[in-house]
C-alpha cells in the first residue's frame, strides 16, 4: 500500500471516530426528544440529566484536537560537540539510507532505539527529527550492530512511516482517552453509589431495621456500555493499522540489511530480545538490589554493571539467542514476531559482509564512564539519587542482604507471631520446637489448599519445605545480625551465603558449614524434632544463658 | 395510544395465565412433593440379598481375612506385634505378602508411629523394612493426589518426587534384607511409574520380579499400569504385555484379568458393540475359566475379586446378564476394584447402577 493510500485510510479511520461520536450524540438527543414528547414528570427530567452526563465525555473527546505532547523519555541530550564519533556514525548511516539525519540525539536508560518526528500540518510537512538511543543498547551491541539498529530506524523515515504515524497516533490517543474517561466516570460513580448506600445502611441499622446488602452492580453500567462501544471501534482501528505497521517493520529490516549487511542485521535482531530480557533481569537482581536498604551501586555502575553481567553470562545468553519468540508480544503489537523477522533477513542472499566492526558501541562515546554517571542523574528520581552509595558491588550485596534479612517476614515468622502474640524470634521458635509443638505451629502456616486438606504424614511433608525455607532464613538472619554472614557476589551465579568457617564439630569432619546447617535444619524439622545440632551451630549470642 | 395498550393486554393475558398455573404447580410440589417412584430393580436387588450403595465397602475389593483386620486395628492403636506376626507366619506366600504389605503401608502412610516403634524394637526386620518402603511410596501418591497432571500443583509434584526418591533407598534396603521377596520390586513399579523409569530400566526391574514369582498378580497389575498409554507406555505396549502375560500363565493365576484391564484403560468410546466381538467374548470366557480354577484351588487369593468385578462388568456389556449376576453375587459388598474405583466417591453408586440393571434384565427374563 502506497504512502498516499495509507494516509487516506488513516484519515478515514480518524473521521470514523468523529462519525461514531456524532451518531452517539444523535441517539442521546433522540432519546430525550422521545421522552419529552411521550412522558412527563420527574422520570423524564432524570433521563434528560443522564443523557447530558453521557454526552459530556463524547463531546470532550471530539474537541480534543491537539495530540497531547508526550513527556520526553528521561535521558541526556548530546550535541555533536559532545559526542563527535556517535554523531559521525549517525550521519553516515543516514546518508547511506538516503534520509535527513536527526536534529537531536538523546541517550536514554532503556534497551531501545527509536526515532520520532514532529511533523507539521497533519504529517504533510516534515518536522524536526529525534533519535533516542538506549545506553544499555550501546553496552550490549557492537558498532556494526548499532549501524543495523540505526539503519532500521532510518528505514522508517524513508518509508514516510514517521510522518503518517501522526494521524494514526492521534486517532489511537483520542480513542484511548474517551474510553478511559468513561471508565473513570463509571468507577467514580460506583464508588459514590457505594458510599451513599453504606451511609443509608448505617442509618437503617441504627433504626433497628435489617441491613440490606450493599449493591452497586447497576450504577456505572451505562458509562461502561459507552466505553464498550468505543473499545470495539478502537479494536477495528488497531487491526486496520496493524498489517501496515508490521509491513513497515519488515521494510525497515530490509533497509537495515542493505546498509549494515545481512549478517549484522540478523545478529542484531537475535540480540535485542536477549539484551532486553537480560537488562530486565539486571535491573531487578543487581542495579536495584540495594533500594530496600536505601543504597545505590557506585556512581556510574547503575547502568555500567550491565556490561559486566553480559560478559559473565555470555554462555547462558548463547542459549537464549537460539530460542526466538515465535509469537508477537500481543495481538495489537505493531512489531511482527522476531523469529519471523530473522527468517526473512536470513533468507536474503549472502552479501559477503561478515558481522564486522566488533568494537562495543559504547566505545563510540567520548567518555563512557562519565556518560553512564550523568545518565543516572537524568534517569533516576531525586529521591533515589539521595540514597547512599556502596563502595562496590560485593559491599552492596552484603549490605542489602543484611538489611533484607533483618526485615524479612517468613511464613514461619507469621505463624509464630500469631501463636505467641509476640514478635517472632528464633529463640522462641526453638523453644516451641523443643516443647514438641512444631507441628501444631505448622498448622498456622499459610499453606496451599492441598496441604491444608492433608492429615498426618502427608500434612507434615507438605509443610516441611515451607518450614525448611523459613527456618533457614531465620537462622541466616541470626548470623547476619551478629555480622557473621557474608555473601559471595557473582555476575553469573545467584548470591551464595557464606557462613562463618567455624571448626566442624566432632563427627562432622569434612562437612562444610553449609552442609552442617542443612543437616541441623533437617533434624530440627524431623517428625521427632531435635534442635541440638542447630543450637550448636548458632552464634553464641543467641544461645540461652 | 389506548389501542396499543389494548393490543398489549390481549397479548399478555395468555402469558399471565400460564405463569399463574406454573406457580401453582411449583408451590404445590414445594409443600407436598409427590414421592419419587421406587426403583424396582433396586428392590429386586435387595430381595436377592445384594447391598445398597451406602453399605458397599469402598476400601477393599473383597473382605479381608479377620486376622488382617484385627492386625490393622491393633496397628492403628499403636500395637505393631500382630502385624509383624502375620507377616512372619505368612512366609513365602508372596502374593499375600504383597497385599498385606500394601494394607499396612497405606496405614503407615497416614501415621507411622507404630511402624517407628516396630523398627526401633526390631532393627533389621525385613518385614518392617518392606512396610516402610511401601508406606513411603503410598505417601508419595497421597501427596500427588489422584488428579490428572494439569490439575496437580507444583507443590504436590515436588512432594511426590521427593518421597519417591526417598523410597528408592528404602526399597533397596528391604530387598537386601529379604533377597527372595519380590514385594520390594513390586513396590518399585509404582516408583518407576511416578519417576518415569525408561523402558529398559522397567524391563530390568521386571526380570527381578518374574525370577522370584513369575505369576504374581499384583506385580502384573502394577506393571500393566506402567505400560498403559496414560503412564509410560502406549496402547500397543499395554495390549501386548497383557496378551503375553495371560497366554503364558497357568489356569488359576488370575492373569486373564490383564487383557480386560488393558481394554478398559484404553477404551475411550461409548460403543458397546466393540465389547461383544468374538475376541472380547473369548477373553471373558477365558477369565471365567481362570476364576473358576482359582476358586477351586484357593478361593481367598488376592486378585480373584478384581477379576470377578471385571467379568461382571464385561458380561453385563455383552448382554450375558445371568452370568454377570453370578459374578456380582460373589463380590457384592466390596467395590474397590476396576472398573468402579476410577469413579472415586461415586464408585459404589456406579457399581450398584450397573448391578441393578443386570438384576432388572434377569428378573424380566424370568
Amino acid at each position: 500500500m502506497g504512502a498516499t493510500l495509507r494516509a487516506l485510510r488513516a484519515l478515514v479511520l480518524l473521521l470514523g471516530f468523529y462519525l461514531l461520536s456524532l451518531v452517539l450524540l444523535a441517539v442521546l438527543v433522540g432519546v430525550d426528544v422521545v421522552a419529552f414528547h411521550w412522558g412527563h414528570g420527574p422520570a423524564v427530567v432524570k433521563l434528560g440529566f443522564v443523557t447530558v452526563l453521557l454526552a459530556v465525555p463524547v463531546v470532550q473527546g471530539m474537541f480534543m484536537l491537539r495530540t497531547p505532547k508526550g513527556e520526553d523519555a528521561p535521558g541526556i541530550d548530546v550535541t555533536e560537540a559532545d559526542e563527535p564519533r556517535l554523531w559521525a556514525l549517525v550521519r553516515e548511516v543516514a546518508a547511506a539510507a538516503g534520509t535527513r539525519a536527526p536534529d537531536r540525539i538523546r541517550l536514554t536508560g532503556e534497551v531501545n532505539a527509536a526515532v520520532s518526528e514532529d511533523p507539521r500540518l497533519l504529517g504533510l510537512l516534515p518536522g524536526p527529527r529525534r533519535l533516542y538511543l538506549g545506553v544499555p543498547l550501546l553496552t550490549g551491541l557492537t558498532q556494526a550492530r548499532l549501524r543495523a539498529v540505526l539503519a532500521h530506524e532510518y528505514g522508517h523515515f524513508t518509508g514516510g512511516d514517521t510522518r503518517l504515524s501522526a494521524l494514526v497516533v492521534r486517532g489511537r490517543v483520542q480513542l484511548g482517552r474517551v474510553i478511559e474517561q468513561f471508565h473513570d466516570r463509571a468507577d467514580g460513580k460506583v464508588a459514590a453509589e457505594r458510599a451513599k448506600q453504606e451511609q443509608a445502611q448505617a442509618r437503617r441499622v441504627a433504626k433497628g431495621k435489617k441491613a440490606k446488602k450493599v449493591d452497586t452492580g447497576g450504577s456505572g453500567a451505562t458509562y461502561r456500555m459507552m466505553a464498550a462501544v468505543y473499545t470495539q471501534y478502537a479494536k477495528l482501528y488497531l487491526r486496520a493499522s496493524l498489517s501496515t505497521a508490521r509491513g513497515q517493520e519488515f521494510a525497515a529490516d530490509q533497509a537495515a540489511a542493505r546498509i549494515a549487511g545481512r549478517d549484522a542485521t540478523a545478529a542484531t535482531l537475535r540480540e535485542i530480545p536477549v539484551l532486553s530480557a537480560s537488562h530486565g533481569f539486571y535491573l531487578d537482581s543487581y542495579a536495584t538490589l540495594g533500594l530496600g536498604a536505601r543504597l545505590l551501586p557506585p556512581r556510574g555502575e547503575f547502568f555500567g554493571g550491565f556490561g559486566a553481567l553480559l560478559a559473565a553470562r555470555a554462555e547462558e545468553l548463547e542459549g537464549l539467542r537460539a530460542r526466538l519468540p515465535e509469537e508477537p508480544a500481543s495481538p495489537y503489537d505493531s512489531h511482527p514476531p522476531i523469529a519471523e523477522r530473522v527468517r526473512r533477513i536470513e533468507a536474503l542472499p549472502a552479501d559477503g559482509r561478515a558481522d564486522e566492526a566488533t568494537d562495543p558501541a559504547l566505545a563510540l562515546l567520548g567518555d563512557p564512564a562519565r556518560t553512564l554517571a550523568v545518565l543516572e542523574d537524568a534517569v533516576l528520581t531525586d529521591e533515589v539519587l539521595r540514597y547512599g552509595r556502596a563502595p562496590g558491588w560485593p559491599e552492596l550485596l552484603n549490605a542489602s542482604m543484611a538489611s533484607g534479612l533483618s526485615t524479612t517476614r517468613t511464613p514461619l515468622h507469621q505463624a509464630l507471631a500469631a501463636r505467641t502474640g509476640q514478635p517472632a524470634t528464633l529463640a522462641a521458635l526453638l523453644e516451641i520446637v523443643d516443647a514438641g509443638e512444631l507441628w501444631q505451629l505448622a498448622e498456622r502456616l499459610p499453606l496451599s489448599a492441598e496441604a491444608k486438606a492433608a492429615r498426618g504424614r502427608a500434612f507434615r511433608e507438605f509443610a516441611r519445605p515451607v518450614l525448611h525455607r523459613s527456618l533457614r532464613t531465620m537462622v541466616l538472619a541470626e548470623f547476619s545480625a551478629c555480622s557473621l554472614l557474608s555473601w559471595d557476589f557473582s555476575w553469573s551465579e545467584p548470591a551464595v551465603a557464606r557462613l562463618p568457617g567455624e571448626e566442624p564439630a566432632a563427627g562432622d569432619a569434612g562437612r562444610s558449614p553449609q552442609e552442617s546447617l542443612e543437616v541441623a535444619l533437617d533434624a530440627a524439622l524431623a517428625d521427632h524434632p531435635d534442635t541440638t545440632a542447630l543450637r550448636a551451630l548458632l552464634p553464641s549470642a543467641s544461645q540461652p544463658a | 395510544m389506548t389501542v396499543l395498550l389494548w393490543i398489549l393486554a390481549v397479548l399478555a393475558l395468555p402469558v399471565v395465565i400460564a405463569a399463574l398455573w406454573f406457580t401453582g404447580v411449583f408451590v404445590k410440589e414445594l409443600f407436598s412433593p409427590s414421592p419419587p417412584g421406587p426403583d424396582p430393580t433396586a428392590l429386586a436387588a435387595e430381595r436377592l440379598g445384594l447391598l445398597p450403595a451406602e453399605r458397599q465397602d469402598t476400601e477393599h475389593a473383597a473382605p479381608p481375612p479377620a486376622a488382617w483386620s484385627a492386625a490393622l486395628t491393633a496397628a492403628r492403636g499403636g500395637d505393631w506385634a500382630p502385624a509383624a506376626e502375620l507377616l512372619r507366619v505368612n512366609g513365602r506366600d508372596w502374593e499375600r505378602r504383597s497385599t498385606l504389605t500394601a494394607e499396612l503401608g497405606t496405614l503407615a502412610a497416614e501415621e507411622d508411629g507404630w511402624l517407628l516403634a516396630w523398627e526401633a524394637a526390631r532393627p533389621g526386620d525385613p518385614d518392617a523394612a518392606v512396610v516402610r518402603a511401601q508406606s513411603t511410596v503410598r505417601l508419595a501418591w497421597d501427596l500427588r493426589g489422584a488428579k490428572q497432571a494439569r490439575y496437580t500443583s507444583r507443590e504436590q509434584f515436588e512432594g511426590f518426587g521427593r518421597m519417591l526418591s526417598a523410597a528408592r533407598e528404602e526399597i533397596a534396603r528391604a530387598a537386601e534384607l529379604n533377597p527372595e521377596d519380590p514385594t520390594p520390586y513390586v513396590v518399585e513399579i509404582w516408583v518407576g511409574l511416578g519417576l518415569g523409569y525408561p523402558h529398559a530400566e522397567m524391563e530390568e526391574l521386571w526380570k527381578r520380579i518374574t525370577s522370584r514369582d513369575p505369576y504374581h498378580y499384583g506385580a502384573h497389575h502394577a506393571a500393566l499400569q506402567y505400560w498403559c498409554a496414560k503412564w509410560r507406555g502406549s496402547k500397543e505396549l499395554a495390549f501386548e504385555f497383557a496378551r503375553r502375560a495371560a497366554a503364558d500363565a497357568p489356569a488359576g493365576s488370575l492373569l486373564t484379568a490383564l487383557p480386560l484391564i488393558a481394554r478398559f484403560e484404553h477404551d475411550e468410546t461409548t460403543d458397546v458393540a466393540a465389547d461383544s466381538t468374538p475376541e472380547m467374548l473369548a477373553l471373558v470366557d477365558a477369565g471365567l475359566a481362570d476364576a473358576a480354577a482359582c476358586a477351586a484351588d484357593d478361593p481367598g487369593r488376592p486378585g480373584l475379586a478384581q477379576l470377578r468385578h471385571l467379568l461382571a462388568y464385561y458380561l453385563h456389556l455383552q448382554d450375558r446378564h445371568e452370568a454377570a449376576l453370578q459374578q456380582f453375587r460373589l463380590v457384592d459388598g466390596h467395590v474397590d476394584a476396576l472398573p468402579w474405583s476410577y469413579r472415586g466417591e461415586g464408585a459404589a453408586s456406579y457399581y450398584c447402577r450397573v448391578r441393578n440393571e443386570t438384576v432388572g434384565v434377569v428378573a424380566e427374563a424370568v
